[in-house]
C-alpha cells in the first residue's frame, strides 16, 4: 500500500448576510455605542435582541435602550485564546445581563486572571476603537465597580445610515487525506500511469477509484492499470474564458473512457481544431514536465471507435 | 403523563446495530472506506442485502472533514445504483433514525438502514463547531465548543448542582465502564488533566475521534424474522430550545424533559439509559431532566466521554441501548441524543424487549 497522502486544505468564505429590522437596529446601535434590546409582549427585554419572541414566536420590534453595564451570569476562563476570538490574551468567556435587560449576551471579559472573575460581578462594555456595525464593535467587557452607567451614545444618531448587512469571514484549516483508493490513484499518476480499481462483484473498473462500487456497495481493491489511450464518449465546447485559467477559448472538454475503464473521466482535448472533435475520437494523454496529471489529451490518429463499444459509458 | 396513541400505529424495532472502533485519526481511510465495514456488518447481522432495504437515511456533516458533498460519496458504500429511496440529514444519525422511523410509520417502508459517520480528525473540531452558531451575534466571536460547555458547567456549579470533584468522578466512571467496550476511544484510567476551559478539565471533555455507526429498523413481523429479540421503539421525540444561550437556563434541559415525556419515558421506569452527554457537566443536567435515579444503569458503554464521533455518537446511544435488549440484558431502555451547544437540541427514544 502506498504512503497515505496528506495536504493542507483551507476552506475560507466571506459570508455576506442581510439583517432583519431588529438585528439592523442593534448592530447600528453598537456602531454608535448604543445597546438596544427588544421588548416582548409579556414585558421582558431581550439583549441581544431577536426578530421573534423565543417563547411565543411572535414578531417583536419594540426597541429599548439598555445600559453598557451589567452583571455576569456565568463565566469560563479561557487560558489559551484561539484564532478569531475577541482577545489574544487569556480572558473569561462571560454571559452578561446588561442593566435593563432580562437575558444575557455572550462576550469576552478582560480580567487579570480567573481569581478576578466570579458570577455576579459587575462589568461594563469596552467599545472597539473602530466600529462598523457588528458584535465585535464591543471589544470586550471589563470589570466595573459601581452602579448602572448611563448610556454611552445617543439613540438619535441611529436614524441615518443604518447597517443592513454584515460580512462575516470564516476560515477553517484542515489537513486533508484522500483515503486509500484515491491515494493509490494519485501515487500512480506521479509515474504517469492511470490505475483504477475493479469491483469484485460486477467486475467494473472505476477510474478514478473511490474505494467502493456504487452499484454493489462493496470495497474495490484489485488495482487495474488502464489506458493510456481512450475514447471520447461525449464533449462540450467551452467559449467563456475562466478566471485565472491560461487556456484560449474555444476549447473542448470531454468525457474520455480510457481503454479498460468502465467509467469515463474528464479532460481537455487539444491538438485538433475544436470543431473537429467528435464522439468516438481516439485520444492519448499529453504530459508536461513535472505535472501530476495529464495536461490534455490529443488524437492518436487511430480510426474512431465504434459507437457500440462505448455506448454503455456515456 | 399519559398519551393518546393511535390504535393502529405500527410496531417498529431496531433489529441490528454495528459501529466502528472510534480512533483519533483515520488518515488511511476516506469517509466511505471508514463507513463501509459498518454497513456490511449491520446487514450481515440480519442477512439482508442493500436491495432488500426499503429506505436509507444517513446523518453527517461536510464541515468535519472539509470535504464537500461527502455524503453523496458515502452513498457509494451503500450501493446506491439503481437509485434507492434515500434521505440525508445534516444532523447526528439519531435524527436520521427519527426520519426513518416516521417513514416506517407511514407504511411506505418495512425496513430501513440508518447510518452516520464523522471524520473530525482532518480539522480542528472546536473551531469547526463554532460555525453552527448564530452567525450574527455569536459566530463572529468564535466561541469554541469547550468554552460554551464550560459556561454551562460554571452555571451548574454556581447553582450548587455539582462541583469539580463530582464532574471528575463522572469522567472517571465513564472511562472505567468503557473498559468493557472495545469500540471506545478512551478506556480505563485517564488523567483528569489540566483545565481546558475552566472549570472544565480535559477529563470532563469528550475525546475527538473518527467513527461510524449503523442500525437497521424493521416493522412488525419483519422485525421478528430478522431479530430474535427486537428492540421495539415505544416512542421517539425531539425538541429544541432557543438558539441564544443567554435566553436559556443552562442548568436545566426542558427540551430533554419534554422529548422524554412525549416519547413515553416517564410512563414506566427504565432499567437502562444511554445518555449523549459529551461533557461531564451535561450528564448532571440530563440525569435531572430525565429523573434517572441510582436504580438505572447509565452509560454502560462508557458514553460520549469515552467515544464521541461527531454525527454518530447519538445514533450509537440508540444502538447500544437496542443491543442490550437484543442480548436480553435490558427490558426497557432510554436512549438520548443531543446536538448543538450546551444541549440545545435533544432526542429521546424509548426501547423495549418483549417478556422473556
Amino acid at each position: 500500500m502506498p504512503e497515505v497522502l496528506k495536504a493542507p486544505l483551507v476552506v475560507e468564505f466571506p459570508f455576506t448576510r442581510s439583517l432583519g429590522p431588529v438585528q439592523s437596529a442593534f448592530l447600528t446601535g453598537l456602531r454608535e455605542r448604543v445597546v438596544l434590546g427588544v421588548r416582548t409582549a409579556d414585558g421582558r427585554t431581550l439583549v441581544p435582541p431577536v426578530e421573534y419572541d423565543p417563547v411565543t414566536a411572535e414578531e417583536i420590534h419594540d426597541l429599548v435602550q439598555v445600559a453598557p453595564t451589567g452583571t455576569v451570569t456565568t463565566w469560563a476562563w479561557n487560558h489559551a485564546p484561539r484564532r478569531g476570538q475577541p482577545l489574544a490574551t487569556p480572558f473569561a468567556w462571560v454571559l452578561v445581563r446588561l442593566d435593563g435587560a432580562d437575558t444575557a449576551l455572550l462576550h469576552a471579559l478582560d480580567a487579570p486572571g480567573p481569581d478576578a472573575v466570579r458570577t455576579g460581578m459587575r462589568v461594563r462594555i469596552r467599545w472597539a476603537a473602530e466600529r462598523e456595525g457588528a458584535i465585535t464593535d464591543i471589544a470586550c467587557f471589563e470589570p466595573h465597580a459601581g452602579e448602572p452607567a448611563s448610556p454611552d451614545g445617543e439613540p438619535g444618531a441611529l436614524a441615518d445610515d443604518r447597517v443592513t448587512g454584515i460580512v462575516a469571514p470564516a476560515r477553517l484549516d484542515y489537513t486533508y487525506s484522500p483515503g486509500r483508493a484515491q491515494s493509490a490513484y494519485i501515487a500512480a499518476l506521479s509515474t504517469r500511469r492511470t490505475v483504477g480499481e475493479r469491483c469484485p462483484a460486477c467486475r467494473k473498473v472505476y477510474v478514478p477509484p473511490r474505494g467502493a462500487c456504487p452499484t454493489c456497495g462493496v470495497p474495490t481493491a484489485e488495482q487495474v492499470e488502464v489506458g493510456p489511450r481512450g475514447t471520447v464518449t461525449t464533449f462540450c465546447i467551452v467559449n467563456i474564458k475562466a478566471k485565472n485559467l491560461d487556456i484560449e477559448v474555444p476549447y473542448v472538454y470531454a468525457h474520455i473512457a480510457l481503454d479498460g475503464a468502465d467509467l469515463a473521466l474528464h479532460g481537455r482535448i487539444a491538438g485538433i481544431p475544436y470543431d473537429q472533435v467528435r464522439m468516438g475520437l481516439r485520444v492519448e494523454p499529453v504530459w508536461t514536465e513535472g505535472a501530476r496529471y495529464p495536461d490534455h489529451y490529443r488524437p492518436t490518429g487511430e480510426p474512431d471507435a465504434d459507437y457500440d463499444v462505448y455506448k454503455e459509458l456515456l | 403523563m399519559t398519551r393518546e396513541e393511535p390504535p393502529d400505529r405500527r410496531d417498529i424495532a431496531v433489529v441490528a446495530f454495528a459501529q466502528t472502533d472510534v480512533l483519533r485519526t483515520t488518515d488511511e481511510l476516506s469517509e466511505v472506506e471508514m463507513l463501509m465495514p459498518v454497513l456490511h456488518s449491520v446487514l450481515d447481522r440480519t442477512g439482508l442485502k442493500t436491495a432488500d432495504i426499503d429506505f436509507t437515511c444517513s446523518g453527517s456533516s461536510d464541515y468535519l472533514a472539509g470535504r464537500a458533498f461527502s455524503f453523496t460519496l458515502a452513498l457509494d458504500g451503500v450501493g446506491a445504483w439503481p437509485p434507492l429511496s434515500e434521505s440525508h440529514v445534516e444532523m447526528d444519525g439519531a435524527w436520521a433514525l427519527y426520519e426513518a422511523w416516521t417513514k416506517l410509520l407511514t407504511g411506505d417502508a418495512d425496513t430501513a438502514l440508518v447510518y452516520s459517520y464523522g471524520k473530525s480528525s482532518p480539522g480542528s473540531l472546536r473551531d469547526v463547531l463554532t460555525r453552527q452558531l448564530d452567525p450574527y451575534y455569536v459566530a463572529p466571536l468564535w466561541p469554541d465548543s469547550v468554552a460554551l460547555a464550560a459556561l454551562q458547567a460554571q452555571a451548574l456549579i454556581d447553582a450548587g448542582h455539582t462541583d469539580e470533584p463530582a464532574l471528575a468522578a463522572i469522567g472517571a466512571r465513564s472511562r472505567r465502564t468503557a473498559t468493557l467496550n472495545s469500540h471506545a476511544q478512551l478506556r480505563g484510567s485517564v488523567p483528569q488533566g489540566d483545565y481546558a476551559v475552566r472549570p472544565l478539565r480535559t477529563g470532563d471533555c469528550p475525546p475527538v475521534g473518527d467513527g461510524a455507526a449503523a442500525v437497521i429498523l424493521a416493522a412488525g413481523e419483519r422485525a421478528r424474522e430478522l431479530c430474535s429479540r427486537p428492540a421495539w421503539i415505544r416512542g421517539v421525540d425531539h425538541r429544541i430550545e432557543a438558539h441564544s444561550l443567554g435566553v436559556r437556563d443552562l442548568t436545566d434541559s426542558p427540551s430533554t424533559r419534554l422529548a422524554a415525556e412525549r416519547a413515553g419515558a416517564f410512563d414506566r421506569p427504565v432499567d437502562t439509559a444511554e445518555l449523549h452527554a459529551p461533557f461531564s457537566s451535561q450528564e448532571v443536567v440530563l440525569r435531572k431532566a430525565l429523573r434517572l435515579d441510582d436504580s438505572v444503569r447509565v452509560n454502560l458503554s462508557g458514553g460520549a466521554l469515552a467515544a464521541n464521533p461527531m454525527m454518530a455518537a447519538g445514533l450509537i446511544r440508540i444502538g447500544e441501548a437496542a443491543a442490550r435488549i437484543h442480548r436480553g440484558e435490558s427490558d426497557r431502555a432510554l436512549a438520548h441524543a443531543t446536538s448543538g451547544p450546551c444541549l440545545q437540541q435533544n432526542l429521546v427514544a424509548v426501547l423495549e424487549g418483549e417478556p422473556r
